[in-house]
């Protein structure tokens, strides 16, 4: 749809801020909390995290910051929409 | 002119970015996760941009994965050690979680 081509990967997860999402690391981590705010470097601040792996929930922690180097994706709430972040944020812009 | 209102703060409380729950963590014990199963409890004396640190009263636990080679169970053990003041390389960070910020801090 000509809608969907118009939103760039910054308006995604601008929408994200203050919802549940996932961030997977490369690491096949995943951290399940609350978005509350990114940086250009996708370094990523996140409240009420649950830390799983291989889906046991190993950790909590109230507050977090993931450092933007290890993310593999996001999606926001339950639907499935993938970003394939490598590096920085930069290099997602190509995608 | 009204009283309520608020001065400008050098330093603010709120996340507006993510290296804001880190310098608000300045002076406090956090936890950091490393890369290669390594886990920092320390206080935060000092950050820079790309996430190096300085800890100090620092404790590190490392998870060993041991495999027996006749049984193949797998045991898990965690060594720790203290260091008094440690330099944390930022490239190594995978998480950083500081004390929790929720009450009247």
């Amino acid at each position: 749809m000509q809608e969907l081509q118009e939103r760039s990967p910054s308006d995604f997860l601008g929408e994200a801020i203050g919802r549940r999402v996932l961030v997977k690391l490369n690491s096949g981590v995943e951290y399940r909390g609350i978005l509350s705010c990114l940086d250009g470097y996708m370094n990523i601040a996140l409240e009420q995290t649950e830390e799983w792996v291989n889906g046991q929930l190993k950790n909590k922690y109230g507050d977090a910051f993931i450092r933007g180097n290890n993310e593999v994706e996001i999606q926001k709430g339950d639907a499935i929409t993938i970003t394939a972040m490598k590096e920085r944020l930069e290099s997602t812009l190509f995608w | 002119m009204s009283d309520e209102q608020v001065p400008p703060t050098v330093e603010s409380n709120d996340v507006e970015e993510p290296f804001d729950l880190v310098r608000l963590s300045l002076d406090e014990r956090i936890y950091v996760k490393l890369r290669g199963d390594r886990e920092l409890r320390g206080k935060l004396h000092a950050y820079d941009s790309h996430l190096n640190m300085v800890l100090g009263d620092v404790e590190e636990t490392i998870t060993v994965v041991e495999m027996d080679e006749e049984t193949y169970e797998e045991a898990v053990r965690t060594v720790k050690r203290q260091m008094e003041m440690l330099f944390v390389r930022g490239d190594g960070i995978i998480l950083v979680s500081p004390p929790s910020r929720t009450g009247d801090e």
